[in-house]
């Protein structure tokens, strides 16, 4: 009899309520946040925990009150730099504000998904460099909808020669996000894992910190021939 | 000499707690079960419709749902929902993915008809015609009643499904292409079967048929 209770109750936590915004992201226990946005951004919270992605891979979790008081204003603000049509032409429509976000038991800032036009953000996420860690996350959206235009091989032409990525972004300890006192062609220790990170963290800087990136690129060919990459692809991009 | 013995007030207690029982269980038998019993019943010819060549109607258990259809928002899209309706594809198909209240789809041709149920493959059947752009309206409101064609995950897969709003959904917004919108019938929508737990039903309710008004005359 207990362990048929027990049954019935793994049972009933396993099934997900179903509701409209599951149907439309094919993610569980969220709820709307903030719709009426000028450039159209739909903000949703985790209402409670969830899992998603293949064998649930994905896991983030509910967010308390304060803390999303506290960062909505401070993702707002950074997000609404982008205006409607850049946001259609990335592909970015929905974010997902939660916080601990895992993928494959990894802790990440955000992941984007292309193909439903969603970022989830984890709002916990390295206080220091949160509002940095936004627009690095958006650049994956951007990277991934025009994949062409930031060709890996031509930016990896940029570094020194005899520098070697890493094989994947995880694949290393290299995930240090403070800035390089002696930059060497790479802005953060993250930056040198693979080419798309480096992209993003340049890309981070360009949005939040321009104006110490103006001084390194003085004095740093490398980042100044990244820099110029990148904004280079960008106004392309804007004026598609 | 048979002694007669009195009932105890518990066991009274207990035969009128049989009592009433035996009352509600009948109550719920014959009128509760009827889930069609407040449904309105919807008479065609009372209706003045001001466009008649736009106007679809569906019969499922509970009654008659009126959908006008939306031409002017969704021009190719209407006009593959008028094909397919006008061939009859949608008739007996299944509502198999309901969320309670919320929203009711049917209109998969190719696994979801009452003929040819397929529960493992509904919801991945195509028609005949292949999928056909998504014309997405960014101002239009999915409110209770829209009727909006289903897609996969990326725009431009719509074909044959169809989904009913019982609900207001803000969130749909600039998200789904609009077809029409439920204007008498949507408490008939409400009664078809679904599941608290999951969107997909098992066993689920069938759209007897769905016509265009012109073809009732």
């Amino acid at each position: 009899m207990r362990i048929l209770f027990i049954l019935l109750l793994i049972f009933q936590f396993n099934l997900l309520k179903a509701d409209e915004i599951n149907y439309l992201l094919k993610i569980p226990n969220l709820k709307t946040f903030s719709l009426n946005n000028k450039n159209g951004l739909k903000y949703l919270t985790a209402k409670k925990n969830f899992k998603i992605g293949v064998q649930s891979n994905i896991s983030c979790n509910k967010l308390g009150e304060k803390n999303l008081d506290n960062k909505f204003s401070l993702i707002k603000r950074n997000l609404d730099i982008y205006d409607y049509e850049f946001l259609k032409k990335i592909n970015l429509r929905f974010i997902v504000l939660c916080q601990n976000l895992y993928i494959s038991k990894i802790n990440t800032a955000g992941i984007p998904d292309l193909n439903k036009r969603t970022l989830i953000l984890d709002l916990e996420f390295n206080e220091k460099h949160f509002e940095r860690v936004i627009h690095h996350e958006v650049f994956h959206l951007i990277h991934d909808s025009f994949p062409e235009i930031f060709n890996e091989e031509t930016w990896s032409n940029l570094n020194k020669k005899g520098f070697k990525y890493a094989d994947c972004s995880t694949c290393t300890d290299k995930l240090g996000l403070d800035i390089y006192k002696n930059t060497d062609g790479f802005l953060t220790e993250y930056s040198k894992t693979i080419p798309s990170e480096d992209m993003a963290e340049v890309y981070s800087f360009l949005i939040t910190d321009n104006k110490n990136l103006e001084k390194i690129k003085k004095i740093d060919p490398i980042i100044f021939k990244k820099a110029e990459f990148i904004e280079s692809k960008i106004i392309k991009i804007n004026n598609l | 000499m048979i002694k007669k013995i009195k009932a105890s007030t518990g066991e009274k207690i207990l035969f009128i707690f049989l009592i009433l029982l035996a009352i509600t269980s009948f109550v719920f038998f014959y009128t509760i079960k009827n889930k069609c019993l407040f449904v309105d019943k919807i008479d065609l010819k009372k209706i003045n419709f001001p466009n008649k060549n736009n106007i679809a109607i569906m019969n499922v258990e509970c009654g008659m749902v009126i959908i006008e259809l939306l031409p002017n928002l969704s021009p190719n899209s209407v006009e593959r929902f008028k094909f397919f309706i006008s061939n009859g594809d949608y008739d007996g198909s299944a509502f198999y993915r309901v969320i309670k209240n919320t929203l009711l789809q049917a209109g998969d041709l190719e696994f979801g008809n009452i003929e040819n149920i397929d529960y493992f493959r509904v919801g991945s059947g195509k028609s005949k015609l292949g999928p056909i752009n998504s014309e997405i309206n960014i101002t239009f409101e999915f409110n209770a009643g829209s009727v909006g064609l289903v897609r996969g995950d990326e725009f431009n897969t719509e074909d044959s499904e169809f989904f009913i709003l019982l609900k207001d959904v803000p969130l749909f917004k600039g998200e789904y292409t609009p077809i029409g919108k439920v204007i008498y019938g949507l408490d008939a929508l409400t009664k078809i079967k679904s599941s608290d737990k999951t969107e997909y039903v098992l066993r689920p309710d069938f759209l007897s048929d769905l016509k265009l008004l012109e073809q009732y005359n």
